[in-house]
């Protein structure tokens, strides 16, 4: 490629000599004299700046830029995410925070109501208990009252035997003949009239 | 075995019937009756005539009145009783006296199963048994 610029380049200095010589010096040309400024020169060096540039470009500049690209649109993602994980984390922090005074607030419940039932069975168990009691002393009583009322008849019993028997052992001593003969009598008449 | 002693029950009952003459119990039908078992010999013939023994037993003990009695009695008070018994009955019964010391005094006197009583000890027991 640079054969070419040299060969073109080659060929314009004599008609660039030939304009120098032949015409006369102006402001301009005297400039590009004095700084040794050649038009074939130059072009052949902005085409291979440009050639460059664009190799550089191609080649170099491209790629490091896409790396550095990539590497912004990697941090941006990194920071994107951990964004996300902080918003998401406080997210569920306040979640697990309401959470745990929903549960604090279901628990107390739960102890209310058990302390409740507690002292609603406390009470009808002690209701219930007193009135077993005053059943065993209703029956107890009864009890004592049957007993007692069995001990009185017998005792009327046994009184009334010891009467009798007592009354037989003094009358079989007591009564003489002539008492059980008018008896005797006085029975038959009786068993007479029957 | 429950059927033959319903079996010598009926059969002594008929026996038993045979012996009844004008409302008594005839010594001579009575005799005919062991006569007629001891001959024939009937099916379970010691069933029977005990069967046959308690019916006459029973039927005598009607016509006797048993006085028990505490103390003296005299015939007068057994003639009366007869009679009043024989009256009550329409049938001829007899008084037997039989001492019993347990009584204390009065009488009591039993004719078949009933018993009419008059006595000390007798009242004794009402009284023990009302109080």
């Amino acid at each position: 490629m640079l054969s070419p610029l040299i060969i073109l380049a080659q060929a314009a200095a004599p008609a660039a000599d030939a304009a120098n010589n032949g015409a006369a010096a102006s402001g301009i040309t005297k400039i590009t004299h004095d700084f040794g400024l050649s038009l074939p020169f130059f072009l052949a060096q902005v085409v291979n700046f440009c050639v460059v540039a664009v190799v550089l470009w191609k080649f170099a500049f491209k790629p490091v830029l896409a790396t550095l690209d990539e590497r912004n649109r990697k941090i941006a993602d990194g920071l994107r995410y951990t964004d996300e994980m902080k918003a998401k984390l406080e997210a569920v922090q306040q979640e697990s925070a309401a959470s745990a005074k929903r549960a604090q607030a279901e628990a107390t419940r739960v102890i209310e109501e058990a302390r409740k039932s507690a002292k609603e069975f406390f009470e009808k168990q002690t209701q219930e208990t007193a009135a077993k009691a005053g059943d065993i002393l209703a029956k107890a009583e009864q009890a004592i009252e049957l007993e007692k009322k069995k001990m009185l008849a017998e005792a009327r019993t046994e009184i009334a035997r010891l009467v009798v028997e007592t009354t037989q052992r003094v009358l079989s001593k007591e009564l003489s003949e002539a008492d059980r003969s008018r008896y005797n009598e006085s029975a038959a008449r009786e068993l007479t009239n029957v | 075995m429950a059927s033959h002693a319903k079996a010598a029950q009926k059969f002594a009952r008929q026996l038993f019937a045979m012996s009844i003459v004008d409302g008594a119990v005839s010594a001579d039908r009575v005799a005919g009756v062991l006569e007629y078992v001891e001959k024939h010999n009937p099916a379970n013939p010691l069933m029977v005539l005990k069967a046959y023994r308690r019916l006459v037993a029973a039927e005598l003990a009607k016509s006797i009145a048993v006085v028990e009695h505490a103390g003296a009695i005299n015939d007068a008070m057994l003639a009366a009783i007869a009679a009043s018994m024989t009256k009550k009955y329409g049938r001829s019964v007899t008084a037997t006296a039989r001492p019993s010391p347990a009584l204390l005094a009065g009488l009591r006197v039993q004719v078949g199963d009933d018993i009419y009583e008059s006595s000390v000890a007798g009242q004794l027991a009402v009284l023990a048994a009302s109080v």
